[in-house]
């Protein structure tokens, strides 16, 4: 501090500069300021769209907001399938712990061979692999409690069926990915399915949503299907069809229940059956909807068709006789029987007593043409109007090329082939006084549409012997039912092996109406290879169909049209009870 | 001259502070709210989720189950029914 210095004197200053140090200077900062502006300009107005978009790659997130399944309801509203979300699990396999002893815990809980679950994890060249998708809420908690890295639990849709096996066949199943694979769930699946949204958003470092960007667009929910099953009707039909087919050690069963009045299908039901929530190890005998995509020969069912379109042709009356003596009947060298000689038969007996011979010579009263014809107006050889995957249309040759034995045959329901639901719906003639209505799977309130077949004195006349074959007398006293008058013919068809008939083996059937005065159901039963002694329609078929209409009439609330004892006692119950 | 552009200044100043705090709060609020509306949805799948179970639980097959075997009940039959009908009704008439 002792010595200062004179600034102003200093040497340095004394000394002279060259001009262009300062230059020099002036130019590099303008040079800088240069640069940064080029830079701003480069990233504000040409790079611009790219460095937005980085930016956006690492704050803005799609969003898909699923769509949820539709539910599908039976017609009174009860879910007969409902998506639930379930957890999925899912990993990271590089960040997966490698601790054994984690991962046998792991393989324990969700029941999977450690080998497997193992490869799963050490996949190296993939950043997501599915563990397992769509657990039990109660694995998963388990699950998160072992605290594995890498693993994550996501929530997925999964179909629920609370039915089970009674309606399986109807409504079919979804996939893990919510797709349709079967039945209603496959035939609509459009409609139930919706579309997924989506939203766009910023998420800020903890993973949470802070803005909306974009437009969001919404999922549209897929819509509720509302079916025209009764699934309390659907329930009896199957678990009365089952108990048929385990009685009588038979292969399979189908049932079909239609509302006469409006042609609704209540009750579509198979045996056997499957769960649709436990599908491991299904085979093709339970996944098969056999009222509706097998066709068989429906033998005897198929003989009020023939005597009704006789009737309405006017070529016979109900008392007109027909001489089945002396029970075979020879056709260009082939040879029908009877079951025994009827000797001679009214129309209304040929029905009763189920005669072929009574069949066939009414049927050569008419010409092919006219059968054919009416036939196809009953919907043999059509594909039912049925919005259902798989629905086949059974076999009608044409006319023309008919032989003698082969229209004969035709008149008893052989050399032809319909599937169950084709042939309940044929009576829909029968039931609906000569209109031949259109079937619908969907709960509809509009009157049912129908094209005339028969006359209604027709359908009348037809009931009436629909009637007495459920009598006894008939070939289908087993189908009647306390306090509600039946109509139904019974049915059993030699089952068709290689080019020829099996010698003991036989399909039941059985078709119906109820009550006959004024039908409100029909019920188609049929039973596949009876083996258990007894093998005819009217034992096998038309117990079920009996047990069939007596609960569904009750179900629909219809008053008895019979009178029935009362086996109530009439007595005084205490108040206190 | 001088003091106006230290009073703009000042307001310049308070009103981007302002604009944070708002921008902070409306993030703060839309958060909360997509968490509700997450909750929500939650909930309502739930109800979903119940629903179907309550169904499952009371379905045909296991009402007859435990209507048999717990409470040893039968179907009822028109022999054992006693029909009533209303004064109105044409297609009345009690068997």
């Amino acid at each position: 501090m002792s010595r200062s210095v004179r600034y102003t004197s200093s040497p340095l200053l004394a000394s002279k500069t060259p001009v262009w140090r300062s230059k020099f200077v002036v130019a590099a900062v303008a040079l800088g300021f240069m640069g940064l502006a080029a830079r701003a300009a480069y990233i504000q107005v040409i790079g611009n769209a790219f460095f937005q978009r980085q930016g956006e790659v690492r704050f803005a997130r799609t969003l898909e907001l699923p769509a949820y399944r539709g539910r599908i309801l039976d017609r009174n509203g009860l879910i007969l399938a409902s998506s639930v979300p379930v957890p999925s699990l899912w990993a990271i396999p590089d960040d997966v712990d490698r601790d054994p002893a984690k991962r046998r815990e792991l393989a324990r809980l969700l029941d999977m061979p450690l080998v497997e679950l193992n490869k799963k994890l050490d996949s190296e060249d993939k950043s997501f692999v599915w563990v397992k998708r769509q657990i039990d809420e109660s694995v998963a908690r388990r699950v998160a409690e072992l605290g594995i890295k890498g693993l994550y639990q996501r929530k997925e849709y999964r179909r629920q069926y609370p039915e089970g096996e009674a309606a399986a066949h109807v409504v079919g199943f979804t996939n893990v990915e919510d797709q349709g694979q079967e039945g209603i769930e496959l035939a609509f699946n459009k409609a139930l399915g919706g579309k997924p949204g989506s939203r766009r958003v910023i998420k800020d470092r903890l993973g949470q949503v802070v803005e909306d960007i974009g437009e969001t667009l919404p999922p549209i929910d897929g819509q509720d299907l509302q079916l025209s099953i009764d699934s309390k009707v659907q329930f009896f039909a199957y678990q009365k069809l089952r108990e048929s087919v385990l009685a009588n050690k038979a292969r399979a069963g189908s049932a079909v229940v239609l509302d006469a009045q409006s042609g609704e299908v209540l009750a579509l039901a198979n045996y056997p059956s499957f769960e649709p929530g436990l599908r491991q190890h299904l085979s093709g005998e339970q996944l098969r909807n056999r009222a509706l995509t097998d066709t068989f020969e429906p033998g005897s069912t198929m003989k009020p068709i023939t005597v009704g379109m006789a009737l309405e042709a006017g070529r016979i009356t109900p008392q007109t006789l027909i001489d089945t003596n002396p029970g075979y009947y020879t056709i260009t060298g082939s040879t029908i029987h009877d079951v025994s000689n009827h000797g001679l038969l009214t129309v209304e007996g040929v029905i009763q007593k189920s005669s072929n011979i009574g069949a066939s010579k009414i049927a050569f009263r008419m010409s092919p043409h006219e059968m054919w014809d009416t036939f196809t107006a009953l919907g043999f050889g059509q594909k039912p109007q049925l919005a259902f995957p798989g629905v086949v249309s059974g076999r009608l040759r044409p006319y023309k090329s008919w032989r003698p034995i082969e229209q004969a045959t035709m008149s008893y329901g052989y050399g032809l082939s319909a599937s169950l639901f084709q042939m309940a719906h044929s009576y829909t003639a029968f039931a609906h006084d000569g209109e031949y209505i259109e079937a619908t799977l969907l709960k509809s309130d509009a009157p049912a549409a129908g094209v005339r077949v028969f006359s209604s004195q027709t359908a009348a006349q037809v009931r009436k012997m629909l009637q007495m074959a459920a009598s006894p007398g008939g070939t289908g006293p087993k189908a009647m039912t306390v306090g509600y008058s039946v109509g139904g013919k019974s049915g059993t068809a030699h089952k068709q092996e290689g080019r020829g008939y099996a010698a003991n083996k036989y399909r039941a059937w059985f078709t119906g109406i109820a009550p006959v005065d004024k039908p409100r159901i029909i019920v188609a039963v049929m039973v596949d290879e009876p083996s258990a002694g007894r093998y005819f329609g009217g034992d096998v078929a038309a117990p079920v169909f009996s047990e069939v209409v007596q609960q569904t009439l009750r179900l629909m609330g219809v008053q008895p049209d019979l009178s029935v004892k009362p086996q109530v006692v009439a007595q005084r119950v205490e108040e206190s009870v | 001259m001088v003091r106006l552009n230290l009073v703009l200044l000042v307001a310049i100043v308070l009103s981007a502070l302002y604009l944070v705090h708002n921008q902070y709060e409306s993030r703060r609020l839309f958060t909360e709210l997509d968490r509700a509306q997450n909750e929500a949805r939650k909930i309502e799948l739930e109800s979903d989720r119940l629903e179907v179970e309550k169904r499952a639980q009371a379905t045909p097959s296991r009402v007859e189950s435990l209507a048999r075997t717990q409470m040893q009940m039968r179907p009822a039959t028109p022999a054992i029914t006693q029909y009533v009908t209303y004064a109105g009704d044409k297609a009345g008439g009690s068997p």
